[in-house]
């Protein structure tokens, strides 16, 4: 049996990681209501951008945009997006376990990443990466999809690529979440889901050719498209984090139990026996 | 007058909607100006001042860029960003400004010669407003 002091030392250092644990279980679950209360402002805007844009693509036959243009290469540029931090299950592993597993079918590839463990992994992998971008995922704003809208499109007109697909982790449910690659570019109709059922749907007027109002409007629905992937690898990661830390505590609850049990057994036993030792006047 | 509803919505919120007579709205083909019972349609927004009149009442906001939907039950404006006068940060567009301007000497391709320019609306839009129209007659 363990010595006591050895025992109290244990208890002590659990109890402290117990206390880390907690608190990160708190914060994730205050970090993903903020972040789904962000989603649901954003998404009427966005959904109607994509509405848009699909309804442009399908009805207008002279579109001549060079972002829905398909070219002829086959370059491919992936953004693999995943969380700054472990400690959060299989979140990492999971997506970028997909994003390895497809980039290793194209020929020639482009990596970016977003997200400090996006990074380390293909930095562990030996894979060099084409542009990193930090800070992003753990509190998403506009800002950062815009930023990152404005830089991929920008080597997209250098025309360094010719199709980019964003890897991230779709989240379902509060249990059931999901990593995907969807195509971001070219803008493909077949690509657009629709969620939202439009209000109206008779025949649309455009003034101005539908070019004009492609050119303002594809800019805003990459950056939604972003955006959303952003959102919805956040919450995913702090789901999963939740998961993980609740996992922690609950563990951490049983073996401190046990501990403490051993630990007032064997001051019980000290206790009984110094009591034995003294009645019988033993020294 | 004849009154419709109107919808104002940005990525980050509901700006506005309530019913209103008239909307005139910058876009790339110029100023338009919006009235009950028009006629279906969508068209593109340019950075820049929009008016809504509600019961005789003129109220300015500064809109970025965006596009308009208007629909037989209302008209619905997309915009990256939408403020009231009250709300522009003035100082934070003056360095919009200033940074679009350096940029611009710098000037490197067509593409971000674009993008500049787009910038460089949105700062002397937010700056009109503000100021009023002061801006421009200094």
């Amino acid at each position: 049996m363990a010595d006591s002091t050895e025992l109290k030392h244990r208890i002590r250092s659990i109890k402290d990681t117990h206390q880390i644990t907690k608190a990160m279980e708190l914060i994730s679950i205050s970090k993903l209501r903020k972040v789904i209360q962000k989603q649901s402002f954003s998404s009427i805007y966005f959904d109607n951008v994509r509405y848009t844009v699909k309804d442009i693509l399908l009805h207008s036959s002279d579109v001549i945009n060079p972002y829905t243009q398909k070219r002829m290469g086959n370059r491919t540029a992936y953004i693999v997006i995943a969380g700054d931090k472990g400690l959060c299950g299989s979140y990492n592993s999971d997506v970028l376990k997909l994003a390895w597993q497809d980039i290793q079918t194209k020929p020639e590839h482009y990596v970016i990443t977003v997200g400090q463990m996006a990074r380390s992994f293909f930095e562990s992998k030996e894979r060099s990466i084409d542009l990193a971008f930090t800070h992003a995922v753990t509190n998403p704003t506009l800002h950062d999809a815009r930023g990152i809208t404005r830089d991929i499109l920008n080597l997209y007109n250098r025309n360094l690529m010719d199709e980019v697909f964003l890897v991230f982790t779709h989240m379902y449910s509060a249990s059931f979440r999901k990593p995907e690659i969807i195509r971001l570019l070219p803008v493909l109709p077949e690509d657009i889901q629709m969620d939202v059922k439009p209000t109206f749907s008779g025949d649309i007027l455009y003034d101005q050719a539908p070019n004009e109002i492609l050119k303002i409007i594809v800019p805003q629905y990459l950056i939604g498209l972003i955006y959303s992937a952003l959102i919805h690898a956040s919450a995913s990661e702090h789901t999963a984090r939740r998961t993980a830390m609740s996992n922690a505590n609950q563990n951490a609850d049983k073996i401190l139990d046990e501990l403490n049990l051993q630990y007032n057994k064997l001051r019980q036993d000290k206790i009984t026996t110094e009591l034995a030792d003294l009645s019988a006047g033993r020294i | 007058m004849n009154k419709f509803y109107l919808e104002i919505i940005t990525p980050e919120k509901k700006f506005y909607a309530d019913e209103v007579e008239k909307l005139k709205l910058p876009t790339s083909a110029g100023e338009c100006l919006i009235l009950a019972n028009h006629q279906p349609m969508v068209f593109a927004l340019e950075p820049g001042t929009l008016v809504l009149t509600q019961s005789g009442e003129a109220k300015e906001a500064f809109t970025s860029e965006g596009f308009v939907e208007i629909r037989p039950d209302a008209v619905v404006v997309f915009s990256q960003a939408v403020e009231w006068p009250e709300d522009i940060d003035e100082h934070r567009a003056r360095e919009a400004q200033e940074r679009a301007q350096e940029q611009l000497r710098l000037l490197k391709s067509e593409a971000e010669f674009q993008l500049n320019k787009r910038a460089m609306q949105r700062a002397f839009a937010r700056l009109k407003l503000k100021k009023g129209g002061h801006f421009f007659r200094q």
